[in-house]
């Protein structure tokens, strides 16, 4: 009973974790963001298995993990205030020429990294975008200027 | 014929920025958020500071020592175990505690049920189940001489521990597990 509390805390904790940490995931990971990743999981995975290494125990932690995604899900589509908690809303980055220097700041992202997607659609400079917005799932939308 | 499925019509409620572009955003929410996001970082340095400090054990505020006022034994234990993480509580016997080559130790049954004993050094030479503990025999010549117990709590909670030599003074403390 314990390993199943264990592994739907575990699964919370990390959610939370990597709502705290920050929203950078998606194409704005860096290595330095895979370091983080991979080791608060190995950490996590420690406690959750304890000295449990069955396989009931690993199925029923998985079925668990899995329950309470299937679960967070569903309160996300039901109550769009929880799901403005687990992901947030979107916010705009860049608008005509502007920074938008509190959200730059509060996300910890540099020009560098809006820069970086505005190449990856193609086009060369920032006067060349309308907005960037940092989406939900942590990428950088761009909306190129319109002509 | 064919099966529909329900529809319903798109409602425009999406915020927009500059009254064209259709994001979704909410900066009020955002500001509240990034609020509480320094709220949590700065519990996160405290946590982590009492945390090296051992309030959640394996630190200088967990370590404690306790001693029987005849001097018979004194007793060093953490006052914070953690839930599977191995500790050592030590017992010093005082010289009044040996009598003809031996002494004797009277331990609760927590220590061993709750605290999860594993080994005991030196090995006693008899253990026998007495008054809701157990008496320990060791062999000992000259003090100082002392015994430690290998602990393994198998699980969290409070634990009320009590050690003493048989015919002297007990002693007794409440030690936290935690999960």
């Amino acid at each position: 009973m314990g390993a199943v509390f264990r592994a739907v805390f575990g699964y919370c904790f990390l959610v939370f974790m990597m709502r705290i940490a920050g929203r950078r995931p998606g194409k704005q990971i860096t290595p330095f963001e895979f370091v983080m990743i991979f080791f608060m999981g190995g950490i996590t995975l420690t406690s959750m298995v304890a000295d449990d290494q069955s396989f009931v125990n690993a199925a029923s932690q998985i079925l668990a993990v899995a329950l309470a995604h299937y679960g967070i899900t569903v309160a996300k589509l039901r109550w769009p205030a929880f799901g403005r908690l687990v992901d947030g809303t979107p916010l705009v980055l860049y608008d005509h020429g502007h920074w938008r220097a509190e959200a730059m700041e509060s996300f910890r992202l540099t020009p560098d990294d809006v820069l970086a997607m505005v190449r990856d659609q193609g086009l060369e400079r920032l006067d060349e975008i309308d907005y960037a917005i940092l989406e939900r799932n942590g990428e950088i939308s761009i909306q190129p200027q319109k002509s | 014929m064919p099966v529909s499925s329900p529809t319903h019509p798109v409602e425009d409620s999406v915020s927009k920025v500059n009254d064209e572009l259709a994001v979704g955003s909410d900066l009020k929410f955002q500001q509240r958020w990034w609020k509480f996001e320094r709220i949590i970082w700065t519990i996160f340095t405290i946590f982590i500071a009492l945390n090296i400090a051992g309030l959640f054990g394996r630190g200088p505020l967990a370590k404690a020592r306790m001693r029987a006022a005849d001097g018979s034994i004194d007793v060093h234990y953490e006052r914070i175990e953690r839930h599977q993480s191995p500790s050592v509580l030590s017992v010093q016997f005082g010289p009044n505690a040996i009598h003809d080559g031996k002494v004797q130790l009277w331990v609760s049954e927590s220590l061993i049920r709750t605290l999860g004993n594993q080994r005991i050094a030196p090995q006693p030479e008899t253990s026998a189940l007495d008054r809701g503990g157990i008496l320990y025999t060791f062999p000992a010549t000259t003090p100082p001489v002392s015994v430690e117990f290998a602990l393994q709590p198998a699980s969290s909670g409070t634990a009320n521990i009590a050690l003493g030599v048989p015919g002297m003074r007990r002693v007794s403390a409440k030690v936290f597990v935690m999960p």
